[in-house]
């Protein structure tokens, strides 16, 4: 039996500790939604498919300070020494390097730059017909590159005139989904798709297009070139130890830098966001802790208060169960009212972070599920002292008096 | 009498242990973890010049077409044209003034002794020392003879003279940049700064460069710049020459000037530029556009503090809020539940006022001890904000000032909390206790 009534009455009477709970609660239920949402977005981020086998390839960066050095030519060697590795599957010269946060991005368009039609932006990868290979991923409608197809130049003279390009780019460039075969423009060279594949992220997983991607069959060594490998799994490691002196030993009028496996330089490029998400993560735990704990030395408090009432209710037969009952609904009164105040207040902080720090727009479901959360936790919280509380012995009351 | 209050209170916090560890324990969390944000939020949002950093400016100018769209709040690029730094680089007005761009060389001696390495180089006008406060450990910065001339000088950082020469006085001895040989004019100390304020390009927190290198060597040397290279329409650039003569831009420009004069002599400097150019037809805009940003302005604009950054620190602020309602309900039962005790000192003659002080003298204990320990999980945050960023390395630390705030905002928020039980408690009639007892 409840009895809403007199638990009520009772509170009326010490209003502010009431009052201090409710706020708290509150307050917790506006953080706790708005940081898991938060972080659920994050999650969602940080997970997210890029296409790559990422943990069988790394990179690195050549910086070539030989004056007379043939860059083509030694570039074309220094691959195949890569290949020959034994564990390596396959190597080769990029412009850039995935997910790296460092790259070159374009507008492709339908019409030539002369006539200035309206482009699409796309990052673009510059490598030669290894370069799905070298990624770990698979052509899913055309072909791939042939291999003379693929222009080695170091000026832009001569231009490729064909391109592979992701799912997502082909769509916005030909919405009606009949971009293979068709021509769009690079600047003012054509590049005829003959090629696209389901998935490959760009350099910069935060750009508003991170899959507007291009593959160009171009290769141009520079004296900073960027060079990616993909080995077996379990011997990559191993392989990247040695890269340094392999690189050395081929040629010595050159540094080698930025030597990462591609989880890595991922996980490097996104830290800001782990770090958002371990901070939020910690402090939701803490925070329901100290409400935990608040709730809990607060009904320890009031107990110790009215030991002597608990005797006495005890002594006119008042069973245990209506002692525990007692704390169980003074505790849920004030729950149900903060856990209301607090979602109105949690929309509204989901809609000042919405328009002033461009986090998403907070989902209700989260409300919910912090409310309901939060008052199990706060019951929780009540069951131990209060079960201490029906402990109280009847004889309690008649002693003291 | 104050250390009397202090007695009383530790006697107190004695008596009821559990409540007393529970409140410290919550200002202790929330002062942690409040800290933590509030603390790299301190560091990124610090003035990095701050005598200073009202008087130099970056320039903006904007000469695209109209109708262009940029990623700035107002549509203007970040960086210049070559031609365009250069213009105002040569240019006779501002006294100082300097273009500015990375560039990444190979470093050796030409020998088989040292081995070669990359060095991240800055290439500037030699204003840019006095006017960015490097302070030199031997030699100085290159003449403006020799910067008119593009003689192939440098000025190496202490760290590169330590790794080159044993940190001897190197002014006038040969190092290598790629295939160039320079001569080492100055030695700079150690620059610490930890927000590369003068170019937000690639990552705000970034080192500063270790070598500096004269802005007129760009041309001849063909040097290739390392950071952001953007464009706004087709251009055919097949050679350097091309490129320097694009509309691609690739540099910083920064000026000091000293007074509001100086200031808009130079507004109508830029104005008068940027109508002349419009007039070339390189760019078709009816209303020039350009900006004057000063250096916290320049933050701001660029949002060297982030979003994230921001939210921490509210929800932070938030979490610390719970922490003192927290603290407020339970001292609420502590005091009152002291209301006979009260009782009797009112009798014996304590006033309000001293009954009012005795509580909030024991509140600030409470919240000294909890920032002393909040100040502990604090360090411990930073700890983990440093292991998991490397960008944020040398930003997750307390400074001397946060150090104090730490106990002086535990010591408000309790006093706070404690205003309103203190004055509950000091409001007690003596005749109802003496009665019962």
């Amino acid at each position: 039996m409840l009895e809403i009534k007199p638990v009520f009455n009772a509170l009326l009477r010490s209003k502010a500790g009431a009052v201090m709970l409710l706020i708290q609660i509150a307050l917790t239920t506006a953080i706790v939604s708005n940081a898991a949402f938060i972080i659920n977005d994050r999650i969602d981020y940080l997970s997210q498919e890029t296409g790559y086998p990422e943990d069988e390839i790394f990179s690195f960066t050549v910086k070539s300070f030989d004056p007379n050095l043939d860059l083509s030519q030694k570039f074309e060697e220094t691959e195949t020494m890569l290949r020959n590795i034994p564990g390596v599957e396959n190597a080769g010269l990029f412009n850039a390097s995935p997910l790296s946060g460092s790259g070159s991005a374009t507008g492709l368009s339908l019409a030539p730059a002369s006539e200035r039609g309206p482009d699409v932006r796309a990052a673009y990868y510059q490598a030669d017909e290894n370069a799905l290979n070298i990624l770990g991923i698979s052509v899913s409608q055309g072909r791939n590159f042939r291999a003379d197809e693929v222009i080695v130049s170091q000026t832009r003279g001569v231009f490729p005139l064909v391109v592979i390009v992701t799912r997502t780019l082909a769509k916005e460039l030909f919405p009606k989904g009949d971009a293979l075969g068709q021509t769009v423009y690079f600047g003012s060279d054509p590049l005829k798709i003959v090629g696209i594949v389901e998935l490959m992220k760009g350099p910069w997983l935060q750009d508003s297009k991170p899959d507007n991607v291009a593959i160009i069959p171009f290769v141009s060594a520079s004296t900073f070139q960027h060079i990616i490998v993909r080995t077996q799994t379990k011997q990559r490691a191993a392989i990247m130890r040695q890269i340094e002196d392999l690189m050395l030993e081929d040629h010595s009028k050159r540094v080698i830098i930025g030597l990462n496996a591609m989880d890595v330089k991922k996980a490097e490029y996104n830290a800001s966001d782990t770090l958002m998400l371990r901070m939020l993560m910690v402090l939701i735990i803490v925070l329901l802790l100290v409400t935990a704990l608040g709730i809990f030395g607060l009904t320890v408090f009031n107990i110790n208060k009215r030991t002597k009432q608990i005797g006495t209710r005890r002594a006119l037969g008042a069973r245990k169960s209506a002692i525990i009952n007692y704390f169980l609904v003074e505790n849920a009164m004030i729950c149900s009212v903060g856990v209301t105040i607090g979602s109105i207040g949690a929309f509204f902080l989901g809609r000042v972070l919405l328009q002033h720090y461009s986090i998403p727009a907070l989902d209700n479901m989260y409300i919910l599920s912090t409310a309901l959360f939060v008052i199990a936790i706060s019951l929780l919280s009540v069951l131990m002292p209060a079960n201490k509380a029906a402990n109280i012995s009847p004889s309690i009351a008649t002693r003291s008096i | 009498m104050f250390l009397h209050y202090i007695d009383l209170s530790w006697r107190s916090m004695k008596r009821t242990p559990l409540v007393s560890m529970l409140m410290i324990l919550a200002i202790a969390v929330g002062i942690g973890v409040t800290m933590t944000s509030l603390s790299v939020y301190h560091m990124m949002s610090m003035d990095p010049i701050p005598h200073k950093s009202d008087k130099l400016f970056s320039v903006q100018l904007n000469t695209t077409d109209d109708g262009n769209n940029w990623w700035t709040e107002d549509d203007v690029p970040l960086q210049l044209t070559y031609k365009d730094a250069m213009a105002l680089h040569n240019a006779d007005t501002p006294e100082s003034k300097t273009a500015s761009v990375r560039a990444l060389f190979t470093v050796h001696m030409n020998n088989q002794e040292v081995k070669p390495f990359l060095a991240s180089t800055r290439i500037i006008g030699h204003d840019f020392f006095t006017m960015f406060e490097l302070a030199f450990l031997y030699g100085g910065a290159w003449t403006s003879e020799q910067e008119a001339a593009a003689t192939p000088v440098v000025v190496i950082d202490e760290e590169t003279n330590d790794r080159l020469f044993g940190g001897e006085n190197s002014v006038g001895k040969q190092i290598y940049l790629d295939d160039t040989a320079f001569r080492i004019v100055g030695v700079t100390k150690q620059w610490r700064i930890h927000t590369k304020y003068y170019d937000l390009n690639n990552g705000a927190f970034n080192s500063p460069e270790s070598i500096f290198m004269p802005i007129t060597l760009i041309a001849p040397l063909e040097i290739q710049n390392m950071g952001n290279t953007n464009g706004w329409k087709y251009e055919e650039i097949n050679t350097f020459q091309e490129r320097l003569q694009s509309e691609l831009f690739w540099l910083q420009f920064w000026v000091e000037l000293n007074t509001a004069e100086e200031l808009q002599n130079y507004r109508d400097y830029i104005q008068a530029y940027l109508v002349e150019q419009g007039t070339k037809s390189r760019f078709e805009r009816k209303i020039p556009q350009f900006n004057l940003k000063d250096v916290n302005e320049w933050m701001q604009y660029n949002k060297v503090v982030s979003a994230d950054n921001k939210v921490l620190v509210g929800l932070s602020f938030l979490f610390l809020a719970v922490c003192l309602a927290n603290i407020l309900g339970l001292l609420l039962g502590k005091f009152l539940r002291r209301a006979p005790e009260v009782g009797v000192r009112r009798a014996l003659g304590a006033s309000k006022r001293q009954i009012f002080i005795q509580h909030l003298v024991e509140v600030s204990m409470l919240g000294l001890l909890g920032g002393v320990i909040g100040i502990g999980i604090a360090q411990l945050g930073l700890w983990g904000v440093r292991f998991t960023s490397n960008e944020y390395a040398s930003l997750a630390t307390m400074d001397i000032k946060m150090l104090l705030a730490a106990p002086a905002i535990a010591i408000s928020a309790c006093i706070l909390a404690g205003i309103y039980p203190a004055w509950l408690v000091c409001r007690t009639q003596p005749a109802i206790y003496l009665k019962t007892q």
